[in-house]
């Protein structure tokens, strides 16, 4: 029997490293968002993502990205609900023991949050967070907006009688 | 042989050289390349280095950071006006804020887009960040059809796409507190962090609310929003002339409330006219105002008092 050359093992590790570079990872931005089976805000949803959910870039389409979870679940997410994924294999500063991305030292550092919304709370108990939490539950489905759009000929539904 | 591995030595190092121009176009593009590093838990200093490096501007503040600055911002507009009781209205509000923001560049905030009517005759509309938008019941009271009402809210929704409200925020602020979450990157906030941070946080809201409700955006935020909205109301179907004929009841401004709401916070409706009618004359196509919408508009409306 012949013994794989040098040759496969080149063209592997070629390929490998080509669809490596061809990727692109996104990580998901907002609170939570959908993966939908078309490039719609009402369409079906095949599942939800949270923040920090990294997905797979396959293509793009008028402000929508078609996208693969770490599940293998493929769908459509906009593009204002991710970010490209940025990690950083070099260290100008010549310090190459560590292994913490940059989007880690990022999200380490994040500053205005939940605690230091308890803090200001403390000190200015006349604001009415309650009525914010209220306005937030304010909920359109996506089925309502739909029937919204086509009743008022808008969106996709313009020129319809 | 020699030839054939030498060559293929050369098509590796290729790829390499190509893997880690990935890495370095990709932290590029956040702009911060030069001054990366990485951590190791005992480092404290590069990691000030680094997240300074990472966050520099108001563009650097994250999704949520802007979601609790813009929670905070509504419940100061909410402790001066109070909320108009309508669920029937605020659902009819928010619906059509949706159909604007599905049509906008920034669909998608931390926790979406929420639309609320104050209860006040005063004219204004009020966008914080990450998408809480006010609109009171004398601007509704203004409106005739959906056509106005949606190009209201589109102007208010580029405000929110375009971050003007966190562009307010000074900028020595936010060199302040990305120093001091630099510095503190790997730790849990001590209270004395926490602290200076709520005290940064409280700065970064007085610049936002001075600019929001007592002095307006400046004038070129404003022409900005009111370009973004003649193209998101004519994307999302509405005809764009609902913002010119909305700016038309601006005008002449009556001397009653002259220091008040829109009037006090936006430049004048004569300018902003002209303009908006420059940027319709430059669209495609313009889509024909619809029955069906003013009839459901005036519907919601009928109640309003």
């Amino acid at each position: 029997m012949k013994r794989p050359s040098w040759w496969t093992g080149f063209i592997i590790v070629f390929f490998l490293l080509v669809s490596f570079l061809l990727a692109k990872s996104l990580v998901v931005q907002i609170k939570t968002t959908h993966l939908r089976t078309e490039a719609q805000f009402y369409a079906q949803t095949i599942a939800v993502l949270n923040s920090g959910d990294t997905v797979e870039q396959l293509e793009t389409k008028n402000g929508w990205i078609k996208v693969k979870s770490s599940k293998g679940a493929v769908g459509w997410v906009h593009s204002s609900a991710v970010k490209p994924k940025r990690f950083a294999l070099l260290s100008m500063a010549g310090d190459l023991q560590t292994k913490a991305s940059s989007d880690e030292v990022a999200l380490a550092g994040k500053g205005f949050n939940k605690q230091v919304e308890g803090e200001y709370k403390v000190r200015n108990p006349g604001l009415n967070f309650a009525l914010v939490d209220k306005i937030l539950k304010i909920h359109i489905s996506p089925s309502e907006i739909k029937d919204f759009l086509k009743k008022g000929q808008l969106g996709e539904f313009r020129g319809e009688q | 042989m020699r030839n054939k591995h030498s060559w293929m030595v050369l098509v590796l190092c290729f790829c390499c050289f190509l893997l880690v121009m990935k890495c370095s176009v990709m932290e590029e593009s956040a702009g911060v390349f030069q001054k990366v590093s990485q951590i190791v838990s005992s480092d404290k200093e590069s990691v000030s280095k680094t997240t300074k490096a990472l966050r520099s501007g108001f563009g650097d503040i994250t999704e949520e950071e802007e979601y609790y600055i813009g929670r905070a911002v509504a419940a100061i507009i909410l402790s001066r006006y109070p909320v108009y009781q309508d669920d029937g209205l605020h659902h009819y509000v928010n619906s059509v804020g949706k159909a604007v923001v599905f049509h906008s560049e920034r669909p998608e905030t931390y926790m979406g887009y929420h639309f609320c009517v104050l209860d006040t005759d005063e004219v204004n509309a009020l966008s914080a960040p990450s998408g809480f938008i006010f609109i009171s019941k004398g601007l509704l009271k203004r409106c005739e059809d959906e056509e106005m009402l949606g190009s209201v809210l589109a102007h208010e929704v580029g405000h929110v796409q375009k971050k003007h409200g966190l562009q307010a925020i000074k900028n020595a602020r936010l060199v302040e507190v990305f120093t001091l979450l630099g510095k503190k990157a790997v730790e849990k906030h001590t209270p004395q962090d926490l602290s200076q941070l709520t005290d940064i946080f409280e700065g970064a809201l007085s610049d936002i609310v001075e600019k929001l409700i007592e002095r307006g955006y400046d004038r070129k935020y404003e022409y900005e929003a009111d370009r973004l909205s003649v193209q998101i109301a004519s994307r999302t179907g509405y005809n764009p002339h609902g913002l010119v004929a909305f700016l038309k009841t601006m005008e002449p401004d009556p001397p009653s409330a002259a220091n008040k709401g829109w009037f006090k916070t936006h430049p004048s409706a004569e300018n902003r006219i002209s303009r908006a009618q420059k940027e319709i004359a430059a669209l495609d196509h313009i889509p024909p105002k619809i029955k069906a919408r003013t009839t459901r508009f005036k519907k919601a409306l009928s109640r309003l008092q």
